[in-house]
């Protein structure tokens, strides 16, 4: 659409098509988003709160749905995990909403079709690497969220698949001189909190995990991404076939450098954790500096001694 | 309810329509349920129904213009 923007890394409209065309057999190749998912719920379970109203935003088939409000009630009435009433799902992909249950709509993460204040918890369970203006789309459903409502969503981050960017990237370079992108750019966790601040979440939490899956090879680990849709999205990406030989290549150098003791290979994924809360005056700030009420010094019952540099007031 | 064309018996949740807006605009939307669209006025679309489930997709979403059945951009707002 507007591939003039040098914002605009991903081609939308090959995440799509990625996981439209991954819909089918997803039930084969979820297991991470499974993972992923149980791992969110645990992570919910510590928030002291109930969410009646639930936005699962690119829910994929609904891995995340089924651990929060179960196979058979996604979406209908009867409550979930954390009081949730009514749970709507939505993803990009038609296709893969048709393996969801329950309440769904189709919608883009960069361009949300919901209300402001409509939400009391917005979750999302590995989607948001493939959005182009991340702190576009965090705004969008921070505004989606009621006032105190909650964000928790989980992005792959910036070391998964460095096996794989480093096989290809050297393949490459001894087959043609040259790379492309072949692995997309993520996210860091460094990035991470400063998206929520300026998506206009207070208390933001960000952390991280990795986990390690091992394939039979790379050219396993390589089908399994297209079974996921997780393939290259990327603008820039080479819009020929990737060559055999370099394909072969890549596969051997992976095979050298990423092999475990039993002969299977391994691949990294990190994920990313971003929590945050829609605004409200209930939710604790810091003071201003200069309002204190106490002195500290009377506190540890000591004698305050000048530092040499005063607060200003 | 009248002359239904699609053959999908779906009908999307009311819940839904409730919450959602238009993903340009983030406008109000109007439910035709006969078409099974949604029509978002201020952005000339409207937005099908497939089995229940809104496709809020502009690239999916029909163009209002000149098949006139919704005469809503010469009102005016």
């Amino acid at each position: 659409m507007d591939d003039s923007d040098i914002m605009t890394v991903f081609d939308r409209r090959a995440v799509r098509r990625h996981r439209d065309r991954a819909a089918a057999g997803f039930a084969g190749f979820n297991f991470l988003f499974e993972e992923v998912a149980d791992r969110l719920a645990d992570r919910l379970d510590d928030v002291v709160r109930e969410f009646p109203v639930a936005l699962d935003l690119g829910c994929h088939t609904g891995e995340l749905g089924r651990v929060l409000v179960g196979r058979e009630g996604a979406g209908r009435e009867g409550l979930g995990r954390k009081g949730i009433e009514t749970l709507v799902q939505c993803d990009l992909s038609p296709a893969m909403l048709a393996g969801a249950g329950g309440l769904r709509v189709a919608g883009d993460e960069e361009l949300l079709p919901f209300a402001d204040h409509s939400f009391d918890l917005a979750i999302s369970n590995l989607s948001l690497h493939w959005v182009n203006d991340l702190p576009g789309a965090l705004l969008q459903l921070r505004r989606a969220l009621k006032p105190d409502g909650m964000f928790i969503g989980a992005m792959l981050g910036g070391e998964t698949l460095f096996e794989l960017r480093r096989c290809l990237m050297e393949a490459e370079m001894d087959l043609t001189g040259g790379v492309s992108a072949r692995i997309s750019p993520f996210a860091e966790v460094k990035d991470a909190g400063g998206l929520l601040q300026r998506a206009g979440f207070s208390l933001p939490v960000v952390d991280s995990d990795t986990l390690t899956v091992t394939y039979d090879s790379a050219f396993k680990l390589m089908a399994d991404l297209r079974g996921m849709g997780e393939t290259n999205a990327g603008l820039n990406r080479r819009r020929q076939p990737t060559p055999r030989a370099l394909l072969i290549d890549a596969a051997r150098r992976y095979a050298e450098l990423y092999s475990e003791p039993d002969g299977r290979v391994a691949a990294t994924f990190q994920v990313l954790y971003l929590a945050g809360w829609a605004p409200h005056e209930s939710q604790q700030k810091p003071l201003r500096p200069g309002t204190a009420q106490a002195r500290l010094a009377d506190a540890l019952r000591t004698e305050e001694k000048s530092a040499g540099d005063k607060a200003g007031r | 309810m009248s002359d239904t064309k699609t053959g999908s018996t779906a009908k999307v949740d009311p819940k839904l329509l409730e919450i959602l807006v238009c993903p340009l605009t983030k406008g109000p939307l109007s439910y035709d349920a006969a078409a099974q669209e949604l029509i978002s006025e201020r952005a000339g679309l409207a937005y099908p129904i497939r089995d229940g489930i809104p496709i809020m997709l502009v690239d999916e979403a029909r163009t209002l213009d000149s098949d006139n059945a919704h005469p809503a951009k010469l009102a005016g707002h």
